[in-house]
């Protein structure tokens, strides 16, 4: 029993922890809480989802071109819509700004595909193994490994490649970075089309093991608030924290008081934490807290 | 501002004729533009409340809607239980009240940004609470309040007065903050808190106050709307969409002014109405678009700009004089 909420902790803690990744990169780095993360996670599991069944590509292959789109219509958004907002205005119309983006995304997904939840449904769907006597599906410890995969090539990304360098050192010292030839910028933009992308990946690993559907979008993006306050920002480990309390606590939640009220226990575990340590278990401060 | 409004007679004169001419109105119009305009009412006192924590004090309660539901189902327990409704009315400001400062203590140390997330959290949980607890709240099913035994066309009349008496006080009570001490206090927190506190403002003291006030005006708003539909479930009073709209109308409007998210509310509840009923498919992404736009080339919002293009004209037409 122990065994397998501990098993089912972690293998939901490895998808919310490459969720919480692009979000956290988002905020912590460009300085946007990107309120339509929900919908970019919803549209890459839609992508993923509609190359399966059209062209029958492998939903573990089609986090590519999910990725590939999402990291160019996050540079659009970042260079029409949010540069001249941050530059203008404060903190929170970038934010607001944000949330328009979801809306307009939100009723295109909703206009093109309507409400219905979907779920791909892969060969290997129905596959599984038994360990200490708990069933594990073979489809949700590939997603817990791809998602453990995606978060350490952006961790390596980002702390040995002169492009990842350059993305933190204008996070940490945007005047400094400056100095030395960085265009920081562009660096911002980059980060927030990684973290579209990121989400896009998600979203298309997540739409193998959940039914989908535009309507859960708010749902995604509360989720992924929590991972991100609860690890630190701007901090892979933070978010691996974050993404891995989150499943505990909601595995934990879904044996003792039911899995209706996971959404208010994440979210009074992230009160609790916020109030008693504002920057996360483990955030650095590369934000004004 | 209102300050210039008050000194100067003729924006005096024209505000008792907008007054007037809101308290003709619903002998005018039809039921329909009563309850729109009702509407316009009850989101502009929001609108305010939010303002007041985001224009004045520099805080953005992004989950400020949280006092809404609560106010809403704070009525409907009470009413259900046989209270009046002013009773009822009164418990949901205790209960709000209560939420505030047992929250709004150690939470409004966090400064920015993680305020705004902190009370999104807030918001999310009492509002799963909410659904869950079906002893106490209906759960899914959501409260019925009492039926009012009054003739449709008189009901829309009631809550019509209702709400504007309601919008006043919050403009009062805004008007009243300003001009005394809290009012420079909570404007310094806002330009710099750590200048503020280190010239012996009480910080922690005025910003939960000012979170307190807000909160109250949010939670009556909600125990009339909940009196007036006669029903309400968790997914209509607790929906974050109301703060997040309501912030929109305060930047439409222009942020730190006493009209501006009146104005707001007006706008953006029209607009919201008309493309509702025109295109009702492409409704949230047309207002998407409206945001957009209106943070791209509004950024100050309406009021604020018209009164800076104004100055402006008049500056020139000043500086033409001269030069003649």
């Amino acid at each position: 029993m122990l065994f397998e909420i501990v098993l089912n902790g972690l293998l939901l803690g490895g998808l919310y922890t490459l969720m919480g990744t692009g979000f956290s990169l988002q905020w912590g780095i460009s300085g946007i809480i990107n309120l339509s993360y929900g919908g970019m996670m919803v549209l890459g599991g839609y992508i993923a989802f509609f190359l399966h069944r059209l062209i029958n590509i492998q939903p573990i292959v089609s986090i590519i071109p999910a990725a590939v789109v999402l990291f160019f219509f996050g540079l659009l958004v970042y260079s029409f819509l949010l540069r001249p907002t941050i530059k203008k205005g404060s903190f929170f119309v970038t934010v607001i700004m944000t949330f328009a983006v979801e809306l307009v995304l939100e009723n295109f997904m909703l206009l093109v595909w309507a409400s219905d939840y979907r779920i791909i449904t892969s060969p290997y769907s129905s596959i599984g193994f038994d360990i200490f006597g708990t069933h594990l599906p073979f489809i949700k410890a590939l997603i817990f490994l791809m998602s453990i995969l995606g978060v350490l090539l952006v961790y390596l990304f980002m702390s040995k490649t002169k492009p990842g360098k350059s993305i933190q050192a204008s996070a940490l010292n945007p005047a400094g970075a400056r100095f030395i030839g960085i265009n920081v910028e562009k660096m911002y933009m980059y980060n927030y089309g990684i973290g579209c992308a990121i989400a896009a990946v998600a979203g298309a690993l997540a739409s193998n093991i959940n039914a989908f559907s535009v309507v859960l979008a708010g749902g995604l993006l509360g989720k992924v608030f929590v991972i991100t306050v609860l690890g630190g920002l701007g901090n892979i480990w933070g978010a691996a924290l974050g993404g891995i309390t989150l499943g505990l606590v909601e595995s934990i939640g879904t044996i003792t008081v039911g899995p209706e009220y996971n959404e208010a226990l994440g979210l009074i575990v992230m009160v609790i934490v916020l109030v008693f340590r504002p920057r996360g278990l483990i955030g650095k401060k590369f934000w004004d807290v | 501002m209102l300050f210039d409004a008050i000194k100067n007679k003729r924006s005096n004169l024209f505000l008792v004729v907008i007054l007037a001419v809101l308290i003709v109105l619903p002998w005018i119009l039809s039921g329909y533009w009563t309850r729109l305009i009702t509407m316009v009412f009850m989101f502009a006192v929001i609108a305010k409340a939010i303002d007041l924590m985001m224009g004045y004090l520099g805080y953005v309660p992004f989950g400020n809607v949280v006092f809404f539901g609560l106010g809403a189902y704070s009525a409907g327990i009470g009413m259900s239980n046989g209270m009046p409704f002013i009773v009822a009315m009164l418990l949901g400001i205790v209960v709000s009240s209560l939420v505030c400062i047992l929250f709004g203590t150690p939470v409004l140390r966090l400064r920015g940004h993680y305020f705004a997330v902190a009370s999104i959290g807030l918001n999310g949980a009492l509002m799963a609470i909410a659904l869950n607890a079906t002893g106490l709240t209906g759960g899914a099913m959501g409260i019925i309040f009492p039926v009012i035994s009054l003739p449709p066309d008189m009901i829309n009349k009631v809550f019509y007065f209702a709400m504007l008496l309601l919008m006043l006080l919050a403009i009062g009570i805004n008007v009243l903050i300003i001009r005394s001490r809290m009012g420079f206090a909570i404007r310094s927190i806002k330009s710099n808190e750590d200048a503020a506190r280190s010239l012996g403002v009480n910080t922690t003291f005025y910003k939960t106050a000012t979170w307190v006030i807000s909160a109250s005006l949010t939670s009556i708003a909600g125990a009339v709307y909940g009196y007036w539909m006669s029903y309400i479930s968790t997914v209509d009073v607790f929906n974050v969409m109301i703060s997040v709209t309501s912030i929109l109308m305060v930047l439409l409007g222009g942020v730190g002014t006493i009209l501006g998210p009146i104005l707001g509310a007006g706008i953006f509840q029209v607009l919201s109405e008309v493309i509702w009923s025109q295109f009702l498919e492409l409704h949230s992404g047309i207002l998407g678009v409206i945001t957009i736009l209106v943070i791209l080339f509004l950024p100050r919002g309406v009021l604020t700009e018209t009164r800076m293009l104004i100055r402006n004209r008049a500056m020139t037409k000043k500086a033409v004089k001269t030069n003649e």
